[in-house]
């Protein structure tokens, strides 16, 4: 999915924010996500030196993931999968679409990739004719909604327990016994089994590649991954260039980061190694296993300022803690990666000029890089957006005409004493009650809360009156 | 050009020349997984049976312990009572469960798709988070452990490792890479819907580790 | 410390405080001399270039670093009643770091620039006493102090030491009350809906006071609480610390 063709950042953040019950789907998951979080943190002390290694490890990668990447293919090839690499989104779609043309697959299933969203897969598999079934039970939900992921963790977090009873009452046969969630569970699971067991391709994603084995690692709760990768004869794996890890006990080192922080567990329930295809004998597994490396602008962040952002694990935590994120959600941010973290990198898979709002949309708090598990400086990266914003010209409204006049004047002291003070006079006439509830300019401002007037001249000026020309220097 | 070479030269320019060896950039790599106590948490009890049983427990696996391999048949057949289920489990064709003496349960080999309860042996434990391993195998099939809403498991003590690293030890030292190999800690569960937690999802909902005390046979 | 021997200070007042709240400036200023500092206030300063920061515009921002590094690196050390702004000048280095000239004095400015009540505890280890004022207060963490600059304990340690003042913890006092400079005026919306969760959170601990350490946060808080109908009267922290308690809060007429 990308940014084009929707309506404005601020259009669909303001539909967002007129949505209470999107609101309240928001609060309870993200509300959920945080204090368990906080409460796995407070039980593991090593986080912070673990955050650090974390980080470490992720920079080793990347400075030398030519290294990784050849190694993980030998390693990759030698198990008997086949690698096949795709520098853009369109390549990886190709790539995956013939592979199933080849396999004759009528029935996909999907284990939820982020990835896979990313490079457009569920519409390509489509124009292709595929049936495909998205078995994540949160990504079965928005299949049927007709929607994209709002979270990367939570992918239909903004859908209450009713709106999905909705969906699976109209959609499951026999329908759920009851609206609760526990039924609805039940109602996904006894409608999938059989989907599992008939697909042709299983495509999933990969939470880490192990260079020094050459296997693909998948997490999930649901045990929906490895239901996807065993019973079909083909498995395809789409990764980023950016998931490689040394060796497996990296990939742990990780894990213990990208868990807490995701969902507040140590583990998830399944942690899977993938390794090649079914061996001689194997009681099952799939024929085939092909791994698809992609790259889609990754590359390209390893020169500039961005590299940073090559060491996300997709935990969601920034999301999670995102003041915006958790009053808009995540389809307002538009593209496939929403809250601080999409923000940072939808402009590289969709340009800046149509996700500028992004990184503006941002009261750069900082929560966001406190709660990283892997020490991403979001802030300084939104603010990166913003200085090539301005610096390409596209940056064009009042807010930053305003900025550059104020710069003007604050740049000659003398000037801006004048201008200052004459606000000031201007304000104190306006705010006599000691409140201004609408002013000029700063609509914004004053349409949703009151303005305080000066509380008296400026402090430049009493001070000098006060103190004498001797004190002020 | 192929995708490929354009991806290779692509980082290779990001990344400016590096003077690196292959060699270097291992140590390196291995120097990162130096002093690992100061990154993982700490065993929660003073035996490593005791630390797997706690871990175990918390995240909602259940734990019958037996003094040896013949007892596992009347520990399934007891947890297949308890839960109210009939004496019939699929079980994984591994010489070492099906030569036990299986009087009292009826078994299978095949794991049919809504199967009630099978029993498989694991490869290890971990008492880091308790988790369970399983390696495929021609005598392993995966979709034991994903299929039945019961996954029964039986686990020798000694196979029990402290930490996640002491796991991936293993998979270095004895050469061969399993095709699939699966930390399983827990029943299968989603929190898919508001943030809510529900046990079962797609695979089982309920996980009991039959603990033999004891060396594997 | 007597004053002819203690630290000579240069007060950088912030744009925001100048305007709009000069009794902050005056606070700061009498605290630190009552702690024993030579405290100047330079003439040539106006604003530490945060909203062309925050804007992406580096040229105009350098520009305001470059004279807001020429007016205070004569003095020992820098110190603003904003965590906001300090924090701005701590990005100087970032900003003129390439330049062989402006580099090396932005990093040696910014080492010396501090937010007034962490200067106060961790440099000067001077807590105001004497102080009294039978009132309940909650404290918002205002997030560039909070995590730029490491401001949590030392106001609640200041804060503590005001005879009668009982502190009521606020839920999520570490989190943006949606202020974010120029955010509030590009989202105002967004904002709204930040500041209105806030609001309801200072409202629920039945506090007098709402104090903070950022106009620019006060403003907005207090903005939503007076739109919203509240009595909570809100405060800079060291008009508090100052005994500027009794006067006009902020939006009361003088």
């Amino acid at each position: 999915m990308t940014v084009a063709d929707q309506p404005s950042f601020k259009a669909r953040a303001d539909a967002a924010l007129a949505d209470r019950t999107l609101k309240t789907a928001i609060e309870r998951t993200t509300g959920t996500a945080e204090r368990k979080r906080a409460a796995a943190l407070s039980t593991f002390p090593e986080f912070e030196a673990a955050r650090s290694r974390g980080k470490a490890i992720k920079d080793h990668v990347i400075a030398n993931l030519d290294h990784y990447l050849e190694t993980f293919e030998r390693n990759a090839v030698a198990s008997g999968a086949r690698v096949h690499w795709a520098a853009t989104d369109e390549e990886a779609r190709d790539i995956v679409v013939r592979l199933c043309i080849e396999a004759g697959a009528k029935r996909v299933t999907r284990s939820k990739s982020m990835l896979g969203e990313e490079i457009g897969l569920p519409q390509a598999l489509a124009d292709a004719g595929i049936e495909r079934v998205e078995t994540d039970l949160a990504e079965h939900i928005i299949q049927l909604a007709g929607e994209h992921p709002s979270h990367i963790i939570w992918p239909a977090m903004h859908r209450t327990r009713e709106q999905v009873a909705e969906l699976f009452k109209a959609d499951h046969v026999p329908a759920p016994d009851a609206e609760d969630p526990a039924s609805m569970v039940q109602s996904a699971r006894r409608v999938l089994r059989e989907k599992f067991l008939s697909a042709d391709v299983g495509i999933s994603g990969a939470n880490f590649l192990i260079a020094d084995t050459g296997a693909t690692c998948t997490v999930t709760n649901e045990g929906n991954a490895e239901l996807t990768t065993t019973p079909p004869r083909v498995h395809i794996v789409t990764a980023g260039i950016e998931k490689l890890v040394p060796s497996t006990a990296h990939a742990f080192a990780l894990l213990r980061l990208l868990v807490r922080s995701a969902t507040g567990g140590e583990l998830t329930q399944y942690t899977t190694f993938h390794c090649g295809p079914k061996r001689s004998g194997d009681a099952d597994g799939p024929e085939e296993m092909h791994i698809v490396l992609v790259d889609n602008g990754r590359s390209t962040m390893i020169a500039d300022e961005f590299r940073e952002m090559l060491r996300c694990i997709r935990c969601g935590a920034c999301m999670n803690h995102c003041v915006v994120y958790r009053q808009i959600g995540g389809h307002a941010y538009g593209g496939t990666y929403p809250g601080p973290m999409g923000a940072a990198l939808t402009p590289v898979l969709d340009g800046l000029a149509r996700s500028r709002d992004l990184a503006f949309a941002c009261t750069m708090n900082g929560r966001c890089a406190e709660v990283c598990p892997v020490k991403i400086p979001l802030p300084t990266l939104l603010r990166a957006w913003r200085v090539r914003s301005w610096n390409d010209g596209l940056e064009k409204g009042v807010a930053s005409a305003a900025v550059g006049a104020w710069a003007a004047v604050a740049r000659r002291p003398g000037l801006y004493r004048l201008v200052s003070g004459a606000g000031v006079g201007i304000l104190r006439l306006i705010g006599t009650t000691g409140w201004i509830k609408s002013l000029p300019f700063v609509g914004g401002w004053t349409k949703y809360r009151d303005l305080p007037a000066p509380s008296g001249g400026t402090f430049m000026a009493r001070y000098k009156a006060e103190r004498g020309k001797e004190a002020a220097k | 050009m192929s995708a490929r070479d354009r991806i290779l030269a692509a980082v290779r320019a990001g990344l400016g020349s590096r003077p690196q060896a292959p060699s270097d950039i291992e140590a390196e790599a291995a120097s990162l997984l130096a002093e690992p106590d100061e990154i993982r948490p700490r065993p929660v009890d003073t035996t490593l049976v005791e630390a797997f049983c706690t871990k175990a427990g918390a995240v909602g696996t259940t734990i019958d312990r037996v003094t040896d391999l013949d007892a596992v048949p009347a520990a399934v057949e007891r947890y297949l009572a308890a839960q109210g289920l009939p004496p019939s489990v699929a079980v994984q064709p591994d010489p070492a469960l099906t030569g036990l003496g299986w009087e009292g349960v009826a078994t299978h080999a095949a794991i049919a798709p809504d199967e009630a309860a099978a029993v498989g042996l694991a490869g290890w434990g971990i008492a880091e988070g308790g988790s369970i391993v399983i390696h495929s195998a021609p005598d392993s099939p995966i979709l034991l452990a994903f299929l039945p809403v019961h996954h029964i498991v039986v686990l020798h003590t000694d196979r029990i490792l402290p930490h996640l690293e002491d796991y991936a030890a293993t998979l270095s030292e004895g050469g061969a890479v399993p095709r699939n190999a699966v930390l399983i800690t827990g029943p299968s569960g989603t929190t898919d819907i508001e943030g809510s937690y529900v046990r079962g999802a797609h695979g089982p909902g309920f996980v009991h580790v039959i603990l033999v005390a004891g060396e594997v046979r | 410390m007597s004053p002819a021997s203690g630290p000579r200070v240069g007060l950088f007042v912030t744009c925001l405080v100048d305007a709009m709240r000069p009794q902050i400036a005056f606070a700061t200023l009498h605290l630190l001399e009552e702690a024993g500092c030579i405290v100047e206030v330079p003439q040539k300063q106006t604003c530490c270039g945060q909203p062309a920061w925050n804007s992406g515009d580096n040229r105009d921002a350098a520009a305001l670093a470059r004279q807001v590094i020429a007016a205070f690196e004569p003095y020992d050390y820098l110190v603003a009643p904003s965590g906001s702004c300090a924090g701005t000048i701590a990005h100087y280095p970032e900003l003129l770091g390439e330049d062989p000239v402006w580099g090396p004095r932005a990093s040696a400015l910014a080492a010396k620039t501090h937010e007034v009540l962490s200067f106060l505890v961790d440099v000067l280890g001077h807590v105001p006493t004497g102080q009294r004022l039978e009132a309940s207060a909650t404290y918002h963490d205002s997030c560039s102090g909070l995590r730029e600059l490491g401001v949590h304990d030392q106001p609640r340690r200041l804060l503590a030491a005001v005879d009668g003042l009982e502190l009521r913890p606020l839920e999520g006092d570490n989190v943006c009350c949606g202020f974010g400079g120029t955010f509030c005026i590009k989202y105002p919306a967004i904002s709204n809906a930040i500041v209105g969760e806030k609001a309801a959170a200072i409202e629920a601990t039945g506090a007098d006071l709402l104090l903070a350490g950022d106009l620019g946060c006060l403003m907005n808080m207090a903005g939503k609480l007076n739109r919203n109908g509240s009595k909570v009267r809100c405060f800079h922290t060291v008009e508090i610390l100052a005994g500027g308690g009794d006067g006009p809060a902020i939006g009361e007429p003088q």
